[in-house]
């Protein structure tokens, strides 16, 4: 079982020091915008054919979960999510660092990001196996309700007026459908542009959608980026703490729908962090102001989004089923090492499995100071560095990173020109995040309603398809109720004030 | 500091343009061979034009709802920033990663230059500028392994 | 001022580290000979895919053989069109080359303009497929292929498969089973063979219309039939289509391509080593351990040959599927 002995395989000094070198490795990675988990799991594969496969492992894993945190540096410093994963923590991350809090902001981030690592681990390590059902228990009609769910909360993202948020969340719904059509054969709105046909690539989007329009308006002006305070106020640790301990239902629930969200292949950091999102804000405490700065939103984003590290190795060690992007190509480096996974490997193969755990365990407490440390950093680069260097930098960095992703210039020139046109619609209200959320849920929900409503048919029951299954329900359920429940209290708090002024 | 509701015509005016693109969408999508291939787009091209369409309904009102509002600063410094960015990247293919990235860092450094230039920022900042682009494109070409275009034209 | 130069210097101190972690991924000192330098292999899907896994496979195979590395990189996009519209693009000095898959570089360029034809591409091998295969879970009550076909005919669209996209392998098998078996059945198309597999295990689905890699692959499923000449290797007591009646060899195909600025004899040159690879016996043994089924079309007549011939039955089955006009 979990017991010492593997604990004790992790520790070796070779294990200790891949631990630490993934973890700063991915939070340096995971900083810049473009360069996701994915991408930097994958450049370490061929150095891991000579190793051990525990270690390999580690390795991998330790990067992987560095990266999903250094996601949120980005997101809080330039509103820029580093990788998917981190879109939530820029609504709440972005705001508290224009206000002059932004490394209180990244030690919060720091300390939620370990919290939901370690609940993802300690689930991977003691549930695996009967977890894994969750992943095959999740249908194609579930991941459709899913992406509802998701859009859900462009009701509340959209600041001002709702008809403008539907539209917007309309628009990137159809923006997501550019390209070779996901499930059915066709190529669907490229015009005939070569440009197009790749479609819009969802890193590339998010850099453009809400990194250009601040770089756009930072070259405006020339007051500073951040408001900052005079006076170095170190790590602001003991207030995130007090924070965190003063919020731990989120901290923790926000852990658990990571866990559970990572599990499903399909989904991913960027749904699981837009669920807890939606979840912290549903049950906002009054004085909570989320949206503004609230800090309890990026705990919610940044404990969910580490959280489905530990999550994804569910279904890709117990079935074979990669729970996240980051997790197919760790899969794909142990078939060829000559790994199976599945079921025995648990029984068959534990030491390796254990070790491995202890050792994602192990970077994961180790991102506390690396990250604390490198956090900082990046704070102070951000704030002092002149805007005449910080702007060419971070549109160099926007430039090489939405290159990067799939090593093609279209996704650059689709990046630079969504950018200006999301900044001139934005001038009339219609803002980033609605457009962001149709073209990361678009896919889910348009191959899930195709997938159950073919299904649905098949078996004579589209009805029962969509409306009869337990979770489908459930998830029905709470979309209404985040929906509905806003304006049930608003009506209320009406009603009680007419009450008090009689 | 939401003032009194204005007119917000520009958000009436871009409500009328996503209306143009919906039809657009809905036009492409007759071409489609497979037909689970139109359901969704016409679905949410139809989501698009209704909510348009009742926000100019709502703007005709005299109800419209006006964006963030006025603009401050300097309009010519943001289009050069993304005209610069974007010309840069098209010129990568041809003349290569590094040929595109110098000048497109030495331009836009010039675009949000604010402060007075001292000797010490005219000797410092390109260097750093250099540093910066060659740094990154070591990393990437180099430990990321992404092929960065190297330019038709000197074809190194 | 001085807070600005202070994180001038760090800049340059994290630029240092950030230089510091390539140092490790150095090239190996040059040979004289061709190959000189590291060969870049371009993948036209993402990372993680079996396109991947099995370039990853071949990878330490052609170091030892020749030296150098394979760099592996992606470029994504329009299901593999992206990269192969821009192939002719590239360098062609035999330090260049791109994965191609079938039945893709024949379906796509005839369906709509993807900015390549298929001829425009110059293939120097074809070395593997994955051979279309039914794939049930281990306590599905289809024990054998005719327990299925018997189900579908008494229950017409009622069998349901999952598979891997439409216009595929596994679209396009389960269009000529369903012709050749005299049934109707269904076909739900998933983002990849692993969702399919997903879909599979969780019970949403009757069967899998996937590859015999899967069964490599996950546990607790089982074979119904392949779509081989012979039966695999791995798999001996699973029975092929031919077997059962019905004329289904069919599968997804791998192989390799150059740039067409590619000089011959430096075509040839990759063409043997390629070959070298894909022939030794231990590199066989492991793609047969996984599910794949080798095969040997070489540059010149014999990919040729063999293009022709499969595009013209994939062809022929897309019309079939309502795909192709």
């Amino acid at each position: 079982m979990a017991g010492l002995e593997h604990l004790l395989a992790a520790l070796t000094p070779i294990n200790l020091a891949f631990a630490l070198f993934g973890v700063v490795a991915g939070t340096v990675i995971g900083a810049i915008p473009g360069l996701t988990a994915t991408m930097s799991v994958a450049v370490l594969v061929p150095l891991t054919f000579a190793m051990p496969t525990s270690s390999a492992l580690i390795l991998m894993g330790a990067i992987y979960t560095g990266a999903i945190y250094g996601g949120a540096y980005s997101a809080i410093l330039l509103n820029t999510p580093g990788t998917p994963s981190a879109i939530a923590t820029t609504f709440d991350g972005y705001p508290l660092a224009k206000k002059g809090d932004g490394d209180y902001a990244i030690t919060i981030a720091c300390l939620a990001s370990v919290i939901g690592g370690l609940v993802g681990a300690l689930a991977l390590m003691t549930l695996a196996p009967p977890l894994s059902q969750v992943a095959l228990a999740f249908g194609s009609v579930e991941y459709f309700w899913l992406a509802i769910f998701g859009l859900s909360l462009i009701a509340a993202l959209s600041e001002g007026s709702l008809l403008k948020g539907v539209a917007g969340g309309a628009l990137g719904l159809l923006l997501s459908c550019i390209g070779v059509a996901e499930v059915a054969g066709d190529v669907r709105l490229t015009f005939g542009l070569q440009t197009l046909l790749s479609g819009i690539q969802i890193v590339a989007a998010l850099i453009g959608l809400y990194c250009i329009p601040v770089l756009i308006d930072l070259v405006a002006q020339p007051g500073h980026h951040l408001q900052v305070d005079s006076g170095s106020r170190g790590f602001r640790l003991g207030e995130a703490v007090r924070y965190l301990w003063g919020d731990k239902i989120n901290t923790i629930r926000s852990a658990v729908i990571g866990t559970v969200v990572g599990i499903l292949p399909g989904a991913g950091g960027s749904i699981a962090s837009l669920v807890s999102y939606s979840e912290a804000r549903r049950t906002a405490k009054p004085g909570q102001a989320y949206g503004k700065g609230e800090p309890g939103g990026i705990i919610a984003s940044e404990s969910a989004n580490n959280a489905t590290v530990g999550g994804g190795f569910i279904p890709t060690l117990v079935l074979g089923i990669p729970g996240t992007p980051p997790d197919a190509v760790i899969l794909g480096a142990l078939l060829v090492q000559g790994v199976r996974t599945g079921p025995s490997l648990f029984t068959n193969q534990g030491e390796i499995v254990y070790t491995f755990i202890w050792g994602l365990i192990l970077a994961t407490i180790l991102m506390l100071p690396t990250g604390l440390f490198i956090g900082r950093y990046a704070y102070r680069t951000i704030i002092t560095l002149p805007k005449a260097l910080l702007v060419p930098a971070i549109a160099f960095m926007t430039i090489i990173g939405s290159y990067a992703i799939r090593n093609n210039i279209s996704d650059v020139i689709i990046m630079i020109v969504l950018g200006g046109l999301g900044w001139i619609i934005g001038r009339f209200g219609f803002t980033a995040s609605p457009i962001v959320l149709g073209l990361i849920l678009g896919p889910i929900a348009e191959s899930g309603f195709v997938q159950a409503w073919t299904i649905g048919t098949a078996t004579d029951d589209r009805f029962g398809m969509f409306f009869g299954r337990p979770i489908s329900i459930a998830i029905i359920v709470f979309t209404l109720f985040t929906l509905l429940s806003p304006l049930v209290l608003a009506r209320l708090q009406k009603i009680k004030e007419q009450a008090h002024a009689d | 500091m939401p003032t009194e509701p204005r007119s917000d015509t520009g958000g009436a005016v871009v409500s009328a343009i996503l209306i143009g693109v919906a039809c657009l969408v809905i036009w492409d999508s007759m071409s489609y061979m497979d037909k689970d291939s139109a359901v969704f787009p016409r679905t949410f091209a139809g989501v698009l034009i209704v909510a348009s369409a009742a926000y100019i309904v709502k703007w005709l009102l005299g109800r419209g709802e006006a964006g963030p509002g006025a603009d401050t600063g300097s309009l010519p410094r943001r289009v050069l920033l993304v005209g610069i960015m974007l010309g840069g990247t098209m010129a990568m293919p041809w003349i290569g990663f590094i040929g595109a990235a110098l000048p497109v860092f030495a331009a836009l450094t010039l675009v949000a230059m604010y402060d007075p230039w001292t000797r010490f920022r005219v000797l410092v900042y390109p260097l750093i500028g250099i540093a910066i682009v060659l740094g990154f494109f070591y990393l990437f070409r180099e430990v990321l392994q992404v092929p960065l275009p190297t330019g038709d034209l000197f074809d190194s | 001022m001085k807070t600005t130069r202070r994180s001038l210097v760090l800049t340059g101190a994290a630029l240092a580290f950030v230089a510091g972690i390539g140092l490790t991924a150095q090239p190996a000192p040059a040979q004289a000979e061709y190959p000189e330098k590291p060969i870049s292999y371009i993948i036209p899907f993402g990372p993680g895919g079996e396109s991947d896994i099995t370039a990853r496979l071949q990878q330490p195979f052609f170091k030892e053989k020749f030296g150098q590395d394979l760099v592996i990189s992606y470029k994504p996009g329009g299901g593999g069109a992206v990269g192969w519209a821009t192939l002719n693009t590239l360098k062609g000095d035999g330090y260049t080359m791109m994965g191609v898959n079938l039945p893709h570089i024949v379906l796509q360029p005839q369906q709509k303009d993807v900015g390549y034809k298929t001829d425009d591409i110059t293939m120097l091998y074809w070395f593997h497929y994955t051979p279309d295969a039914i794939v049930v879970t281990d306590d599905s009550p289809f024990k054998t292929l005719q327990d299925l076909i018997k189900h579908a005919k008494e229950n017409p669209g009622k069998v349901i498969f999952s598979g891997s996209g439409k216009g595929t392998a596994p679209h396009l098998a389960q269009v000529r089973f369903d012709k050749l078996a005299g049934v109707k059945t269904t076909y739900v198309p998933f983002k990849g063979t692993g969702a399919s597999v997903a879909a599979l295990m969780g019970k949403q689905v009757s069967a899998a219309m996937a590859f015999t890699t899967v069964a490599a692959n996950y546990e607790k499923t089982r074979l119904l039939a392949v779509a081989m000449e012979k039966r695999h290797p791995r798999f001996p007591d699973v029975p092929t289509f031919k077997e059962l009646g019905m004329d289904i060899v069919s599968g997804a195909y791998r192989g390799i391509a150059v740039p067409k600025s590619t000089p011959e004899p430096v075509r040839q040159k990759l063409t043997a080593m390629i070959k070298a690879v894909n022939e030794d016996p231990a590199f066989r043994k492991k793609m047969e351990e996984g599910g794949f089924a080798v095969v040997d079309y070489a540059h010149g007549k014999s990919a040729d040959d063999f293009l022709s011939s499969f595009a013209k039955s994939v062809t022929a089955s897309a019309k079939e599927a309502g795909l192709l006009k």
